[in-house]
């Protein structure tokens, strides 16, 4: 008796159910993430310190990285995570170009032309953070994470890949405006 | 089971397996989809007046999606969202970031109209158990929030329009009461880094620092007004300052102040006018960080690349009629009335019919 599983009648209805499952798998998201989807990625960092340094995706990837849980809100109070956020301290960037002191801030830039500064205090985690009834709460400090992956994945479009500022801490909300996407440029700049 | 059963079973299971990344997608939906995109100060009439339309428009969707008044435009300018209708707390937004601007691949401006259809006005929210909330009146608040046991949040001027706008009130304050030091006695010592006032040709600028970081606990500053609300309720702050619309709506005690200074009035728009704030801190490329004060007038207009432009102007037709402004007088956003168009030969024919 010939097995039903190679009925060559029915073996294209096979093929066909088994493709369409992937389609649809990839339709809707499923399709992980994966080392290939790095190496495809094409971006470069300007850190700007006491020289300037500009680092490709893949040396950003090599280096030591950190992981947290947080999300953010949006300036109409949209809650969006936590999430699980993995990427780079910045200021393990800094210390590439010099680090930054006290009579100094940092300034993030975007390919959209959107930046955001961040005081000495806030680069050493000094940020105002909220639970998810958007009602503030202590915090142990937050670490500004140049994030690269979010929830396991790489981070899409719209989310800001490949890079994003992430503000990580113990499960916190923060405000949505330090979450700045597509980020290509920081530079440590001096009140002096 | 036959082979001719199996394999319409399979037809069947594959002809699901197809549809579902549709019915995942909305595309169940029939209702036509109208984004609004809306200045923050808004969203509360704004979702009065989306319940209001769909009950007249079953067959449509509004959908709503909020953000601070600058970014409102970037969604469509510089982040290339669709959206039907635009509407800002700062209705010279509209020609500033859309009439100069083209839409990728035309020579066609993202807008070139807009109606001013409401305004509002600042002023300090707070509850009654902040100290001295039997006292403050309009004549004594800035003596009120300099005592020391007072604290006060304001939004930060760098991100919201509230925080400078705030920043103008008091600047303002010091010619309608005669006291040169209302200014510096509210803010000279709150920062770490100082905001500074600057007098040219009759023109008073404020200076606001690239990092604005308070010093000590009298000062609380957060990125959006409505987040200094929550302050309130904890007794963290006595008073906030704060759109009128947004605390009544919520249900705090909100404190006006004269018209000279609260920017409601366009008969003061010559003495608002003498108030600049002038930040080094730019965080929009295409938006230089220099607002000089106004009236609080909204603006609402349709860009050229909207996908559903007839509808949109349905929604704009219903948001200045008679109706759609009762529903701003009930949540407190004043209504201009008539709305008025700074370009009439531009609008939409069904917008021009009623503006006539």
């Amino acid at each position: 008796m010939r097995s039903r599983l190679y009925d060559h009648r029915r073996f294209p209805l096979f093929v066909l159910t088994v493709a369409t499952l992937i389609i649809y798998a990839f339709a809707v998201g499923c399709g992980g993430s994966s080392d290939s989807t790095y190496k495809d990625i094409n971006w470069q960092l300007t850190l700007v310190g006491d020289e300037e340094v500009v680092l490709n995706f893949s040396e950003i990837l090599d280096m030591t990285s950190y992981s947290g849980t947080s999300g953010f809100f949006t300036s109409v109070g949209i809650v969006n995570g936590p999430f699980d956020i993995k990427g780079v301290p910045l200021l393990d960037l800094c210390d590439l170009v010099g680090g930054v002191n006290q009579s100094e801030y940092v300034r993030i830039s975007a390919i959209d032309n959107y930046s955001m500064v961040f005081s000495y205090d806030q680069m050493n985690g000094d940020f105002i953070t909220y639970n998810t009834s958007l009602h503030e709460v202590e915090n142990e400090g937050i670490v500004l994470v140049l994030m690269y992956e979010m929830d396991g994945v790489p981070l899409t479009q719209d989310l800001g890949s490949p890079l994003r500022i992430a503000l990580v801490g113990d499960n916190v909300l923060t405000e949505g405006h330090n979450w700045v996407k597509w980020i290509n440029k920081l530079e440590i700049l001096s009140f002096d | 089971m036959s082979m001719v059963t199996n394999r319409r079973i399979l037809t069947a299971l594959i002809v699901a397996l197809l549809l579902m990344p549709l019915l995942n997608s909305g595309c169940s939906n029939t209702k036509t989809p109208l984004p609004v995109i809306v200045a923050g100060s808004f969203m509360g009439p704004m979702e009065d007046l989306e319940a209001r339309f769909e009950e007249l428009h079953p067959d449509i969707d509004v959908q709503i999606e909020g953000h601070g008044s600058i970014q409102v435009i970037r969604q469509v300018t510089e982040l290339e969202k669709e959206a039907d209708v635009l509407i800002v707390a700062d209705h010279s937004l509209i020609p500033m970031m859309m009439y100069n601007t083209t839409i990728a691949g035309s020579d066609e401006p993202y807008a070139d109209w807009y109606l001013s259809f409401a305004t509002n006005s600042l002023g300090l929210a707070y509850t009654n158990t902040s100290a001295y909330a039997g006292e403050i009146n309009e004549s004594n608040w800035y003596e009120i929030l300099t005592k020391p046991d007072v604290a006060v949040g304001i939004a930060d001027a760098r991100i919201d329009s509230c925080g400078y706008r705030a920043f103008m009130t008091c600047q303002l304050a010091e010619s309608c009461y005669d006291n040169a030091s209302i200014f510096e006695r509210l803010f000279g010592d709150s920062f770490t880094w100082p905001i500074t006032v600057s007098v040219e040709d009759g023109i008073q600028t404020i200076h606001v620092p690239e990092i604005l970081e308070p010093k000590g606990d009298k000062l609380a500053l957060r990125g959006n007004s409505v987040w200094l609300l929550f302050l309130l309720d904890s007794g963290e702050i006595d008073y906030a300052f704060e759109y009128r619309s947004v605390a009544e709506q919520l249900g705090y005690s909100f404190l006006e102040l004269p018209p000279e200074i609260d920017l409601s009035s366009e008969n003061y728009s010559e003495s608002y006018g003498s108030v600049r704030v002038k930040m080094d801190f730019q965080r929009f490329g295409s938006v230089q960080p220099e607002f000089t004060g106004e009236p609080i007038i909204y603006g609402v207009t349709i860009p050229n690349n909207a996908p559903h432009p007839n509808i949109a102007a349905e929604f704009v037709n219903f948001l200045i009629s008679a109706q759609g402004q009762a529903i701003l007088a009930e949540d407190d956003q004043p209504p201009i009335s008539p709305a008025r168009a700074d370009n009439p030969d531009a609008l939409p024919d069904e917008l021009k019919e009623l503006l006539q």
